[in-house]
Protein backbone atom coordinates (compact mmCIF):
# COMPACT_ATOMS: atom_id res chain seq x y z
CA UNK A 1 0.00 0.00 0.00
CA UNK A 2 2.86 2.34 0.82
CA UNK A 3 4.19 1.89 -2.22
CA UNK A 4 1.15 2.85 -4.31
CA UNK A 5 1.33 5.73 -2.11
CA UNK A 6 4.26 6.74 -3.11
CA UNK A 7 4.13 5.91 -6.87
CA UNK A 8 0.96 8.47 -6.80
CA UNK A 9 3.21 11.22 -4.93
CA UNK A 10 6.26 11.02 -7.52
CA UNK A 11 3.39 11.41 -10.31
CA UNK A 12 1.83 14.48 -8.66
CA UNK A 13 5.19 15.41 -7.68
CA UNK A 14 6.12 15.08 -11.48
CA UNK A 15 3.30 16.97 -12.65
CA UNK A 16 3.67 19.14 -10.17
CA UNK A 17 7.38 19.81 -11.48
CA UNK A 18 6.62 20.37 -15.50
CA UNK A 19 4.07 23.22 -13.80
CA UNK A 20 6.72 24.60 -11.72
CA UNK A 21 8.66 24.78 -14.77
CA UNK A 22 6.29 26.26 -17.07
CA UNK A 23 5.19 28.88 -14.56
CA UNK A 24 9.37 30.13 -14.16
CA UNK A 25 10.31 30.06 -17.52
CA UNK A 26 8.60 33.04 -18.87
CA UNK A 27 8.99 34.88 -15.01
CA UNK A 28 12.25 34.55 -14.75
CA UNK A 29 12.94 35.72 -18.63
CA UNK A 30 14.46 32.17 -19.89
CA UNK A 31 11.25 32.66 -22.50
CA UNK A 32 9.49 35.29 -23.82
CA UNK A 33 6.27 35.31 -22.36
CA UNK A 34 4.38 36.34 -25.34
CA UNK A 35 5.67 32.56 -26.41
CA UNK A 36 4.64 31.24 -23.36
CA UNK A 37 2.80 32.98 -20.91
CA UNK A 38 3.25 31.63 -16.58
CA UNK A 39 1.12 28.72 -15.67
CA UNK A 40 -0.99 30.81 -13.86
CA UNK A 41 -1.75 33.44 -16.02
CA UNK A 42 -3.31 30.87 -18.45
CA UNK A 43 -5.56 29.54 -15.55
CA UNK A 44 -6.84 32.86 -14.71
CA UNK A 45 -7.54 34.03 -18.28
CA UNK A 46 -9.03 30.54 -18.87
CA UNK A 47 -11.56 31.15 -15.65
CA UNK A 48 -12.15 34.65 -17.55
CA UNK A 49 -13.30 32.76 -20.82
CA UNK A 50 -15.69 30.54 -18.90
CA UNK A 51 -17.13 33.24 -17.91
CA UNK A 52 -17.82 34.67 -21.36
CA UNK A 53 -21.36 33.97 -22.72
CA UNK A 54 -20.15 33.72 -26.08
CA UNK A 55 -17.55 30.91 -25.11
CA UNK A 56 -20.11 29.03 -23.26
CA UNK A 57 -22.15 29.13 -26.72
CA UNK A 58 -18.82 27.31 -28.06
CA UNK A 59 -18.42 25.19 -25.84
CA UNK A 60 -22.40 23.95 -26.08
CA UNK A 61 -21.85 23.85 -30.09
CA UNK A 62 -18.96 21.49 -29.76
CA UNK A 63 -20.18 19.42 -26.49
CA UNK A 64 -23.60 19.11 -28.90
CA UNK A 65 -21.82 18.59 -32.18
CA UNK A 66 -19.71 15.67 -30.11
CA UNK A 67 -22.52 14.22 -28.48
CA UNK A 68 -24.80 13.91 -31.69
CA UNK A 69 -22.36 12.66 -33.59
CA UNK A 70 -21.50 9.91 -30.88
CA UNK A 71 -25.14 9.10 -30.37
CA UNK A 72 -25.21 8.66 -34.21
CA UNK A 73 -22.20 6.79 -34.65
CA UNK A 74 -22.24 4.40 -31.45
CA UNK A 75 -25.31 2.44 -32.84
CA UNK A 76 -24.95 2.52 -36.53
CA UNK A 77 -21.37 0.74 -35.27
CA UNK A 78 -22.75 -1.49 -33.02
CA UNK A 79 -25.64 -2.43 -35.15
CA UNK A 80 -23.88 -3.31 -38.20
CA UNK A 81 -20.62 -5.17 -36.41
CA UNK A 82 -23.40 -7.51 -34.73
CA UNK A 83 -24.94 -7.92 -38.37
CA UNK A 84 -21.98 -8.87 -39.63
CA UNK A 85 -20.43 -10.64 -36.89
CA UNK A 86 -23.32 -12.94 -36.95
CA UNK A 87 -23.03 -13.66 -40.70
CA UNK A 88 -19.70 -15.54 -41.31
CA UNK A 89 -20.25 -14.95 -45.33
CA UNK A 90 -20.99 -11.02 -44.43
CA UNK A 91 -17.74 -11.21 -42.40
CA UNK A 92 -15.77 -12.98 -44.94
CA UNK A 93 -16.91 -10.09 -47.41
CA UNK A 94 -16.38 -6.86 -45.54
CA UNK A 95 -13.65 -7.55 -43.12
CA UNK A 96 -10.96 -6.86 -45.48
CA UNK A 97 -12.75 -3.89 -46.80
CA UNK A 98 -13.25 -2.85 -43.47
CA UNK A 99 -9.74 -2.77 -42.69
CA UNK A 100 -8.58 -0.98 -45.37
CA UNK A 101 -11.31 1.48 -44.68
CA UNK A 102 -9.88 1.73 -41.14
CA UNK A 103 -6.10 2.31 -42.08
CA UNK A 104 -6.76 5.51 -44.06
CA UNK A 105 -6.26 8.49 -42.14
CA UNK A 106 -10.18 9.80 -42.16
CA UNK A 107 -8.58 13.55 -41.61
CA UNK A 108 -8.15 13.30 -45.99
CA UNK A 109 -11.80 13.03 -46.34
CA UNK A 110 -12.49 16.19 -44.53
CA UNK A 111 -12.63 18.39 -47.60
CA UNK A 112 -15.44 16.07 -48.93
CA UNK A 113 -17.52 16.41 -46.28
CA UNK A 114 -17.18 20.44 -46.38
CA UNK A 115 -18.16 20.24 -50.07
CA UNK A 116 -21.49 18.15 -49.04
CA UNK A 117 -22.19 19.50 -45.62
CA UNK A 118 -20.91 23.10 -46.01
CA UNK A 119 -19.71 24.19 -43.05
CA UNK A 120 -21.84 24.06 -40.20
CA UNK A 121 -23.42 21.68 -37.19
CA UNK A 122 -24.03 18.27 -39.90
CA UNK A 123 -20.39 18.96 -41.32
CA UNK A 124 -18.65 18.56 -37.72
CA UNK A 125 -21.14 15.50 -36.90
CA UNK A 126 -20.88 13.69 -40.15
CA UNK A 127 -17.32 13.97 -39.90
CA UNK A 128 -17.89 12.58 -36.55
CA UNK A 129 -19.61 9.92 -37.37
CA UNK A 130 -17.76 9.10 -40.00
CA UNK A 131 -14.39 8.68 -38.16
CA UNK A 132 -15.91 6.51 -35.01
CA UNK A 133 -18.56 4.73 -37.03
CA UNK A 134 -15.81 1.92 -38.11
CA UNK A 135 -14.07 1.97 -34.91
CA UNK A 136 -17.30 0.99 -33.07
CA UNK A 137 -18.32 -2.02 -35.80
CA UNK A 138 -15.05 -3.43 -35.86
CA UNK A 139 -14.88 -3.53 -31.82
CA UNK A 140 -18.45 -4.77 -31.81
CA UNK A 141 -17.22 -7.49 -33.90
CA UNK A 142 -14.39 -8.31 -31.49
CA UNK A 143 -16.51 -7.81 -28.23
CA UNK A 144 -19.28 -10.53 -30.27
CA UNK A 145 -15.76 -13.24 -31.12
CA UNK A 146 -15.16 -13.04 -27.66
CA UNK A 147 -18.00 -14.75 -26.48
CA UNK A 148 -16.42 -18.44 -26.02
CA UNK A 149 -18.45 -21.23 -27.45
CA UNK A 150 -17.74 -23.13 -23.98
CA UNK A 151 -19.55 -21.01 -22.40
CA UNK A 152 -22.67 -20.82 -24.73
CA UNK A 153 -22.71 -24.78 -24.45
CA UNK A 154 -22.96 -24.53 -20.22
CA UNK A 155 -26.11 -22.37 -21.02
CA UNK A 156 -27.92 -24.11 -23.40
CA UNK A 157 -26.70 -27.14 -20.93
CA UNK A 158 -28.89 -25.69 -17.80
CA UNK A 159 -31.84 -24.91 -20.29
CA UNK A 160 -31.76 -20.72 -21.01
CA UNK A 161 -33.61 -19.73 -23.12
CA UNK A 162 -32.17 -17.25 -26.10
CA UNK A 163 -32.88 -14.17 -24.18
CA UNK A 164 -31.34 -15.60 -21.08
CA UNK A 165 -28.11 -16.44 -23.18
CA UNK A 166 -28.03 -13.05 -24.38
CA UNK A 167 -28.44 -11.25 -21.38
CA UNK A 168 -26.64 -13.65 -18.83
CA UNK A 169 -23.72 -14.89 -21.88
CA UNK A 170 -23.44 -12.29 -24.09
CA UNK A 171 -23.94 -9.38 -22.77
CA UNK A 172 -21.24 -9.71 -19.70
CA UNK A 173 -19.08 -11.15 -21.93
CA UNK A 174 -18.69 -8.65 -24.06
CA UNK A 175 -19.00 -5.83 -21.87
CA UNK A 176 -15.73 -5.11 -20.80
CA UNK A 177 -14.87 -5.23 -24.85
CA UNK A 178 -17.87 -2.55 -25.42
CA UNK A 179 -16.55 -0.17 -22.62
CA UNK A 180 -13.08 0.08 -24.32
CA UNK A 181 -14.86 0.75 -27.16
CA UNK A 182 -17.41 3.78 -26.21
CA UNK A 183 -13.80 5.33 -24.49
CA UNK A 184 -12.37 5.08 -28.13
CA UNK A 185 -15.06 6.06 -29.93
CA UNK A 186 -15.50 9.01 -27.57
CA UNK A 187 -12.04 10.27 -28.06
CA UNK A 188 -12.33 9.57 -31.92
CA UNK A 189 -15.47 11.78 -31.91
CA UNK A 190 -13.62 14.39 -29.78
CA UNK A 191 -10.80 14.52 -31.99
CA UNK A 192 -12.94 14.60 -35.20
CA UNK A 193 -14.83 17.25 -34.22
CA UNK A 194 -12.41 19.58 -33.01
CA UNK A 195 -10.43 18.73 -36.19
CA UNK A 196 -13.28 19.77 -38.56
CA UNK A 197 -13.96 22.92 -36.05
CA UNK A 198 -10.64 23.85 -36.61
CA UNK A 199 -10.31 23.41 -40.60
CA UNK A 200 -13.49 25.51 -41.05
CA UNK A 201 -15.76 27.12 -38.58
CA UNK A 202 -17.50 29.89 -37.58
CA UNK A 203 -17.94 28.43 -33.84
CA UNK A 204 -16.96 26.11 -31.75
CA UNK A 205 -13.68 26.08 -29.44
CA UNK A 206 -11.93 24.27 -32.35
CA UNK A 207 -12.72 27.34 -34.38
CA UNK A 208 -11.47 29.62 -31.06
CA UNK A 209 -8.40 27.77 -30.84
CA UNK A 210 -7.66 28.36 -34.45
CA UNK A 211 -8.22 32.11 -34.75
CA UNK A 212 -6.94 32.58 -31.26
CA UNK A 213 -3.33 30.17 -33.23
CA UNK A 214 -3.43 32.38 -36.39
CA UNK A 215 -3.65 35.64 -34.10
CA UNK A 216 -0.63 34.55 -31.96
CA UNK A 217 -2.53 35.30 -28.75
CA UNK A 218 -1.15 32.54 -26.73
CA UNK A 219 -2.94 33.01 -23.70
CA UNK A 220 -5.79 32.51 -25.16
CA UNK A 221 -4.28 29.71 -27.42
CA UNK A 222 -3.13 27.99 -24.40
CA UNK A 223 -6.10 28.53 -22.31
CA UNK A 224 -8.19 26.39 -25.01
CA UNK A 225 -5.50 24.13 -25.15
CA UNK A 226 -5.77 22.93 -20.88
CA UNK A 227 -9.75 23.47 -20.88
CA UNK A 228 -9.55 20.58 -24.16
CA UNK A 229 -7.02 18.36 -22.52
CA UNK A 230 -8.69 18.19 -19.43
CA UNK A 231 -12.04 17.79 -20.91
CA UNK A 232 -10.57 14.88 -22.28
CA UNK A 233 -8.81 13.19 -20.04
CA UNK A 234 -12.10 13.24 -17.33
CA UNK A 235 -14.27 11.78 -19.98
CA UNK A 236 -11.44 8.90 -20.72
CA UNK A 237 -10.47 8.12 -16.81
CA UNK A 238 -14.22 8.15 -16.30
CA UNK A 239 -15.22 5.53 -18.91
CA UNK A 240 -11.48 3.67 -17.65
CA UNK A 241 -12.95 3.51 -14.08
CA UNK A 242 -16.17 1.97 -15.20
CA UNK A 243 -14.48 -0.48 -17.55
CA UNK A 244 -12.04 -1.51 -13.93
CA UNK A 245 -15.43 -1.93 -12.45
CA UNK A 246 -16.93 -3.99 -14.79
CA UNK A 247 -14.32 -6.50 -15.94
CA UNK A 248 -12.36 -6.95 -12.93
CA UNK A 249 -12.56 -10.68 -14.10
CA UNK A 250 -10.24 -9.97 -16.91
CA UNK A 251 -7.17 -10.01 -15.63
CA UNK B 1 -46.44 -52.97 -14.71
CA UNK B 2 -45.84 -56.80 -13.92
CA UNK B 3 -42.77 -56.65 -12.64
CA UNK B 4 -42.68 -53.23 -10.99
CA UNK B 5 -39.57 -53.75 -8.94
CA UNK B 6 -37.34 -54.12 -11.82
CA UNK B 7 -39.05 -51.85 -13.85
CA UNK B 8 -38.48 -49.09 -11.42
CA UNK B 9 -34.85 -50.50 -11.52
CA UNK B 10 -34.51 -50.27 -15.51
CA UNK B 11 -36.82 -47.13 -16.44
CA UNK B 12 -36.71 -45.39 -12.75
CA UNK B 13 -34.97 -42.01 -11.91
CA UNK B 14 -31.84 -42.29 -12.62
CA UNK B 15 -31.52 -44.52 -14.93
CA UNK B 16 -30.03 -44.43 -18.48
CA UNK B 17 -31.21 -46.77 -21.93
CA UNK B 18 -29.16 -46.31 -24.88
CA UNK B 19 -31.21 -48.89 -27.46
CA UNK B 20 -29.61 -48.78 -31.48
CA UNK B 21 -27.83 -45.63 -31.41
CA UNK B 22 -26.33 -44.74 -34.65
CA UNK B 23 -24.90 -40.79 -36.17
CA UNK B 24 -23.79 -40.52 -39.39
CA UNK B 25 -21.67 -36.92 -39.48
CA UNK B 26 -21.95 -34.83 -42.34
CA UNK B 27 -19.05 -32.65 -42.79
CA UNK B 28 -17.60 -31.23 -46.45
CA UNK B 29 -16.04 -34.21 -47.42
CA UNK B 30 -19.64 -36.25 -47.36
CA UNK B 31 -21.51 -38.45 -44.75
CA UNK B 32 -19.13 -40.86 -42.21
CA UNK B 33 -20.45 -43.13 -39.71
CA UNK B 34 -19.26 -41.75 -36.13
CA UNK B 35 -21.30 -43.95 -33.96
CA UNK B 36 -22.39 -47.25 -34.94
CA UNK B 37 -24.91 -49.77 -32.60
CA UNK B 38 -24.69 -48.36 -29.45
CA UNK B 39 -26.65 -49.94 -26.94
CA UNK B 40 -26.51 -50.24 -23.24
CA UNK B 41 -28.50 -49.58 -20.25
CA UNK B 42 -27.36 -48.09 -16.66
CA UNK B 43 -29.16 -48.99 -13.69
CA UNK B 44 -29.74 -45.81 -11.19
CA UNK B 45 -26.94 -44.84 -8.93
CA UNK B 46 -23.69 -46.70 -11.16
CA UNK B 47 -20.79 -45.46 -11.46
CA UNK B 48 -20.19 -45.90 -15.63
CA UNK B 49 -17.38 -44.73 -17.30
CA UNK B 50 -17.05 -44.46 -21.22
CA UNK B 51 -13.16 -45.07 -22.72
CA UNK B 52 -11.76 -45.33 -26.16
CA UNK B 53 -9.16 -43.95 -28.65
CA UNK B 54 -9.01 -40.32 -29.76
CA UNK B 55 -11.55 -39.46 -31.93
CA UNK B 56 -14.35 -42.56 -31.54
CA UNK B 57 -17.33 -40.48 -30.56
CA UNK B 58 -17.23 -40.63 -26.84
CA UNK B 59 -17.24 -37.27 -26.01
CA UNK B 60 -20.27 -37.19 -29.02
CA UNK B 61 -22.26 -39.89 -27.31
CA UNK B 62 -21.95 -38.02 -23.96
CA UNK B 63 -23.21 -34.87 -25.51
CA UNK B 64 -26.19 -36.52 -26.93
CA UNK B 65 -26.89 -38.15 -23.85
CA UNK B 66 -26.89 -34.70 -22.29
CA UNK B 67 -29.48 -33.83 -25.37
CA UNK B 68 -27.12 -31.02 -26.45
CA UNK B 69 -26.12 -32.72 -30.26
CA UNK B 70 -28.14 -34.38 -32.41
CA UNK B 71 -28.16 -38.34 -33.21
CA UNK B 72 -29.12 -39.82 -36.47
CA UNK B 73 -30.51 -43.26 -34.86
CA UNK B 74 -31.90 -45.00 -32.37
CA UNK B 75 -33.11 -43.97 -28.88
CA UNK B 76 -31.92 -42.04 -25.31
CA UNK B 77 -34.01 -42.88 -22.34
CA UNK B 78 -33.50 -41.29 -19.21
CA UNK B 79 -36.08 -42.36 -16.18
CA UNK B 80 -37.75 -44.37 -19.10
CA UNK B 81 -38.09 -41.03 -20.72
CA UNK B 82 -36.45 -39.79 -24.34
CA UNK B 83 -33.86 -36.77 -24.23
CA UNK B 84 -34.55 -34.60 -26.59
CA UNK B 85 -32.69 -31.42 -25.46
CA UNK B 86 -31.00 -29.94 -22.65
CA UNK B 87 -33.11 -31.48 -19.58
CA UNK B 88 -31.18 -30.21 -16.33
CA UNK B 89 -34.15 -31.68 -14.01
CA UNK B 90 -33.10 -35.22 -15.25
CA UNK B 91 -29.02 -34.21 -16.04
CA UNK B 92 -26.39 -32.47 -14.92
CA UNK B 93 -23.66 -31.75 -17.43
CA UNK B 94 -19.83 -31.04 -16.25
CA UNK B 95 -17.29 -30.19 -19.02
CA UNK B 96 -13.43 -30.96 -19.74
CA UNK B 97 -12.75 -27.67 -18.48
CA UNK B 98 -14.68 -26.45 -15.76
CA UNK B 99 -16.30 -23.34 -18.06
CA UNK B 100 -16.75 -21.02 -14.70
CA UNK B 101 -18.64 -17.63 -16.05
CA UNK B 102 -15.41 -15.43 -14.90
CA UNK B 103 -17.67 -12.67 -14.23
CA UNK B 104 -19.45 -14.53 -11.62
CA UNK B 105 -18.13 -15.12 -8.25
CA UNK B 106 -17.73 -19.51 -7.19
CA UNK B 107 -21.29 -19.36 -5.56
CA UNK B 108 -22.54 -17.31 -8.54
CA UNK B 109 -21.67 -19.66 -10.56
CA UNK B 110 -22.76 -22.80 -8.81
CA UNK B 111 -26.18 -20.81 -8.72
CA UNK B 112 -26.31 -20.25 -12.24
CA UNK B 113 -28.77 -23.22 -13.15
CA UNK B 114 -31.46 -21.89 -10.92
CA UNK B 115 -31.23 -18.52 -11.60
CA UNK B 116 -32.20 -19.44 -14.97
CA UNK B 117 -34.90 -21.07 -13.22
CA UNK B 118 -36.01 -17.55 -11.50
CA UNK B 119 -35.37 -19.33 -8.10
CA UNK B 120 -35.66 -16.37 -5.48
CA UNK B 121 -32.37 -14.80 -4.62
CA UNK B 122 -32.15 -16.59 -0.78
CA UNK B 123 -33.47 -19.71 -1.69
CA UNK B 124 -30.28 -19.82 -4.91
CA UNK B 125 -27.92 -18.58 -2.50
CA UNK B 126 -28.37 -21.11 0.70
CA UNK B 127 -28.43 -24.40 -2.17
CA UNK B 128 -25.42 -23.28 -3.88
CA UNK B 129 -24.02 -22.70 -0.19
CA UNK B 130 -24.89 -26.11 0.32
CA UNK B 131 -23.42 -28.06 -2.71
CA UNK B 132 -20.47 -25.48 -1.93
CA UNK B 133 -20.04 -27.76 1.53
CA UNK B 134 -20.55 -31.39 -0.57
CA UNK B 135 -17.16 -30.13 -2.38
CA UNK B 136 -15.66 -28.67 0.79
CA UNK B 137 -15.49 -25.00 -0.73
CA UNK B 138 -17.87 -23.17 1.52
CA UNK B 139 -14.71 -20.76 2.30
CA UNK B 140 -14.24 -20.07 -1.56
CA UNK B 141 -17.77 -18.84 -2.46
CA UNK B 142 -17.12 -15.39 -2.84
CA UNK B 143 -13.67 -16.09 -5.07
CA UNK B 144 -14.28 -15.23 -8.85
CA UNK B 145 -12.83 -17.76 -11.01
CA UNK B 146 -9.33 -16.64 -11.62
CA UNK B 147 -8.56 -16.71 -7.79
CA UNK B 148 -9.39 -20.09 -7.50
CA UNK B 149 -7.13 -23.35 -8.65
CA UNK B 150 -7.79 -25.59 -10.87
CA UNK B 151 -9.19 -28.21 -9.32
CA UNK B 152 -11.17 -25.69 -7.23
CA UNK B 153 -12.82 -24.11 -10.61
CA UNK B 154 -13.59 -27.80 -11.40
CA UNK B 155 -15.05 -28.83 -7.89
CA UNK B 156 -17.38 -25.77 -8.37
CA UNK B 157 -18.19 -26.88 -11.56
CA UNK B 158 -19.24 -30.20 -10.02
CA UNK B 159 -21.40 -28.08 -7.79
CA UNK B 160 -23.10 -26.32 -10.55
CA UNK B 161 -23.90 -29.66 -12.04
CA UNK B 162 -25.59 -31.04 -8.90
CA UNK B 163 -27.69 -27.69 -7.68
CA UNK B 164 -30.46 -28.57 -9.08
CA UNK B 165 -30.26 -32.29 -7.59
CA UNK B 166 -30.56 -34.37 -11.07
CA UNK B 167 -30.81 -37.79 -10.39
CA UNK B 168 -27.80 -38.54 -13.38
CA UNK B 169 -24.38 -36.12 -14.02
CA UNK B 170 -22.51 -36.49 -17.04
CA UNK B 171 -18.62 -35.70 -16.67
CA UNK B 172 -16.93 -35.18 -19.92
CA UNK B 173 -13.29 -35.62 -19.34
CA UNK B 174 -13.36 -33.18 -16.26
CA UNK B 175 -10.26 -33.90 -14.81
CA UNK B 176 -8.03 -33.80 -18.13
CA UNK B 177 -6.31 -30.20 -17.47
CA UNK B 178 -5.60 -31.05 -14.45
CA UNK B 179 -1.89 -31.99 -13.18
CA UNK B 180 -1.33 -35.61 -11.97
CA UNK B 181 -2.13 -35.06 -8.44
CA UNK B 182 -4.71 -32.60 -8.76
CA UNK B 183 -6.04 -35.57 -10.64
CA UNK B 184 -5.93 -38.40 -7.96
CA UNK B 185 -7.15 -36.51 -5.11
CA UNK B 186 -10.25 -35.13 -7.86
CA UNK B 187 -10.81 -38.47 -7.91
CA UNK B 188 -11.18 -39.82 -4.35
CA UNK B 189 -13.23 -36.38 -3.95
CA UNK B 190 -15.56 -37.40 -6.96
CA UNK B 191 -15.86 -40.85 -5.23
CA UNK B 192 -16.82 -39.49 -1.43
CA UNK B 193 -19.63 -37.11 -3.43
CA UNK B 194 -21.01 -40.12 -5.57
CA UNK B 195 -21.23 -42.15 -2.42
CA UNK B 196 -23.18 -38.76 -0.59
CA UNK B 197 -25.23 -38.33 -3.07
CA UNK B 198 -25.64 -41.79 -5.06
CA UNK B 199 -26.02 -39.96 -8.42
CA UNK B 200 -25.66 -42.14 -11.45
CA UNK B 201 -22.28 -41.05 -13.00
CA UNK B 202 -21.19 -40.99 -16.50
CA UNK B 203 -17.89 -40.33 -16.82
CA UNK B 204 -15.76 -40.35 -20.16
CA UNK B 205 -11.87 -40.43 -19.68
CA UNK B 206 -8.69 -40.91 -21.52
CA UNK B 207 -7.14 -42.67 -18.67
CA UNK B 208 -7.42 -46.33 -18.28
CA UNK B 209 -6.19 -45.79 -14.55
CA UNK B 210 -8.68 -43.39 -13.39
CA UNK B 211 -11.68 -45.51 -15.49
CA UNK B 212 -10.84 -48.78 -13.59
CA UNK B 213 -10.42 -46.83 -10.24
CA UNK B 214 -13.62 -44.89 -10.33
CA UNK B 215 -15.77 -47.40 -12.60
CA UNK B 216 -18.70 -49.93 -11.65
CA UNK B 217 -18.45 -50.43 -15.08
CA UNK B 218 -16.33 -49.31 -18.19
CA UNK B 219 -17.36 -49.95 -21.02
CA UNK B 220 -14.93 -49.45 -23.76
CA UNK B 221 -15.46 -48.41 -27.54
CA UNK B 222 -13.90 -48.99 -30.70
CA UNK B 223 -12.00 -46.45 -32.95
CA UNK B 224 -14.18 -44.31 -35.57
CA UNK B 225 -16.94 -45.51 -36.10
CA UNK B 226 -17.74 -45.61 -32.17
CA UNK B 227 -19.15 -49.33 -31.61
CA UNK B 228 -19.35 -50.61 -28.22
CA UNK B 229 -16.05 -53.51 -27.86
CA UNK B 230 -16.47 -54.69 -24.39
CA UNK B 231 -18.69 -54.06 -20.84
CA UNK B 232 -16.28 -54.79 -18.32
CA UNK B 233 -17.41 -55.03 -14.91
CA UNK B 234 -15.35 -53.81 -11.86
CA UNK B 235 -15.85 -55.56 -9.32
CA UNK B 236 -13.02 -53.88 -6.83
CA UNK B 237 -14.53 -53.57 -3.44
CA UNK B 238 -15.03 -49.62 -2.56
CA UNK B 239 -13.97 -47.03 -0.78
CA UNK B 240 -11.48 -47.67 -3.59
CA UNK B 241 -8.35 -46.34 -1.97
CA UNK B 242 -4.15 -45.66 -3.65
CA UNK B 243 -3.09 -49.08 -2.98
CA UNK B 244 -6.56 -50.74 -5.18
CA UNK B 245 -3.97 -49.57 -7.82
CA UNK B 246 -1.48 -52.17 -7.12
CA UNK B 247 -4.18 -55.04 -6.54
CA UNK B 248 -2.89 -57.49 -9.24
CA UNK B 249 -7.29 -57.78 -10.15
CA UNK B 250 -6.73 -53.78 -10.78
CA UNK B 251 -3.70 -54.39 -13.52
CA UNK B 252 -5.25 -57.10 -14.85
CA UNK B 253 -8.49 -55.19 -15.60
CA UNK B 254 -6.78 -51.78 -16.69
CA UNK B 255 -4.80 -54.40 -19.15
CA UNK B 256 -7.57 -56.22 -20.83
CA UNK B 257 -9.05 -52.35 -21.97
CA UNK B 258 -5.87 -51.57 -23.08
CA UNK B 259 -4.96 -54.46 -25.42
CA UNK B 260 -8.70 -53.24 -26.96
CA UNK B 261 -8.11 -49.93 -27.39
CA UNK B 262 -4.24 -51.53 -29.09
CA UNK B 263 -5.53 -52.99 -31.56
CA UNK B 264 -7.80 -50.55 -32.36
CA UNK B 265 -5.31 -47.75 -32.13
CA UNK B 266 -3.00 -50.25 -34.93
Amino acid sequence: MTSRLAIFAARALLVGCVLLIWEMLPRLGFVADDLLPPFSQVVSLLLQLLARPQFQMDIATTALEIVTAFAIAVPLGAICGLLIAESPYAARVFDPLLFFLFSIPKSIFLPMFILTLGIGFWQKVGFGCFSTTLLVLLSTQAAVRSVRPDHLLVARSYGATPMQVIARVYLPSMLPIVLEALRLALIFTFTAVTLAEMYASRTGVGHRIETWGENFMMPQLLAGVLLMSTTAIVLNEGIRWLEHRCGAWRT
Amino acid sequence: MDAPVVRTRVGGPGSIQVQNLSHVYVGRDGASPALADIDFAVEPGRFVVLVGPSGCGKTSLLMMLAGLREHSGGTILCDGRAVTGPDPDRLGVVFQEANLFPWLSAVDNVAFPLTLRRVKVAERRRRAQEMLRLVRLEEFGRRYPHELSGGMRQRVSIARGLVQDPPVLLMDEPFAALDEQTRMSMGDELLRIWSETRKTVVFVTHSLTEAVYLADEVIVMSARPGRIIERIEVDLPRPRRYETMSDPRFIALRDRIWRHIRAERA
